[in-house]
């Protein structure tokens, strides 16, 4: 809570890279499987990919339509339209993928912030309560002051 | 008076995170688990049926089943129409009825992926609207906070007075 607390040490968290448990969780403990989504959803989603598919594009029609080679895929481009929907038919599901571990680590950080929102209760009502104590001790303080006055008058 | 209020053992926070850790840990990857955010409570407990087929189809479209089913089923739709000698080749090159499949496919693709990031803004609003009640209760913490330990100073400061009449 208040100073930065040491992350546990033993299996839980071999050679975690992150600080906070929900990243602790959510990355340096993905399986295989999360690891790889993680990855194929990074790569469709940059400016690599966009780039290389449209490098790749231009060239599949310019020697389609150019006399450099044997048309293999001549106007309306019938194969490209298949290659195009066959990377539709990934995108797709790996965008519900990626979609779908956001979703998981939202409510894992949810449910973190439910426990620390607990500490943290409990935190501030143990400062109220000794607090309060104090002003009852401050307040005897002042009573055996005044009686103290009252007896050398 | 005189009561003992030595703080935690140092260590005791460590164990307190290990222990959120740990309980975290068994929630994960299980969304049929109990949950303790209210908005949890809310988005997955009592989802209405409506919700509930919305994130069991996101679900099942974005994993990593149903992407290795789809390739396997690519793969022998194309094998049978062009290598095939035991059955007659239904969609020949170019395959125009496997473009009208996966087309088909990613038509329901996208309004899938809109149910689910709606699901998911549904519960980005909740949780904000959740954070401010959760702020206005910790302001009214932090004030009954600030009206003892102002009580508390007038008593000190009054005992100051006391000293100062009994000095002067």
């Amino acid at each position: 809570m208040a100073q930065e607390a040491e992350m546990p040490t033993g299996r839980a968290v071999v050679a975690s890279e992150h600080k906070h448990p929900v990243n602790v969780l959510f990355h340096d403990e993905a399986t295989l499987g999360e690891r790889v989504a993680d990855k194929v959803a990074s790569g469709i989603g940059s400016w690599w990919f966009l780039g290389i598919q449209s490098v790749f594009i231009a060239v599949w029609i310019t020697l389609n339509v150019e006399a450099v080679v044997n048309h293999w895929d001549p106007y309306p481009f019938i194969l490209l339209n298949l290659a195009f929907t066959i990377q539709a038919a990934y995108t797709g599901p790996v965008l519900l993928l990626s979609g779908n571990r956001q979703a998981q680590k939202d409510r894992l950080r949810l449910e973190h912030t439910a426990e620390v929102a607990e500490e943290s209760e409990r935190a501030t009502i143990a400062i109220l309560e000794e607090i309060e104590r104090n002003t009852e001790a401050t307040l005897k303080v002042l009573e055996h002051l005044q009686k103290r006055r009252a007896a050398k008058a | 008076m005189a009561q003992d209020t030595s703080e935690a053992p140092p260590g005791i926070e460590s164990a307190r995170s290990a222990d959120i850790l740990h309980r975290l840990r068994r929630k994960h990857r299980d969304p049929e688990a109990d949950h303790k955010h209210p908005v949890n409570v809310t988005h997955y407990e009592t989802a209405s049926l409506g919700e509930r087929l919305a994130d069991q189809l996101s679900a099942a479209m974005g994993s990593w089943p149903f992407i290795i089913v789809q390739s396997c089923l690519l793969v022998v739709w194309v094998y049978l129409n062009v290598w095939a000698v035991f059955i007659a080749h239904w969609d020949a090159y170019p395959f125009i009825l496997l473009n009208l499949v996966l087309s088909f496919q990613a038509t329901y693709a996208g309004p899938i992926v809109l149910l689910a990031g709606n699901r998911q803004s549904q519960k980005d609003r909740i949780t904000l609207e959740h954070a401010a009640d959760e702020s206005d209760k910790g302001e009214v913490q932090i004030n009954r906070i600030l009206v003892e330990i102002r009580k508390n100073t007038a008593l000190t400061l009054q005992i100051l007075n006391e000293l100062e009449a009994e000095n002067a």
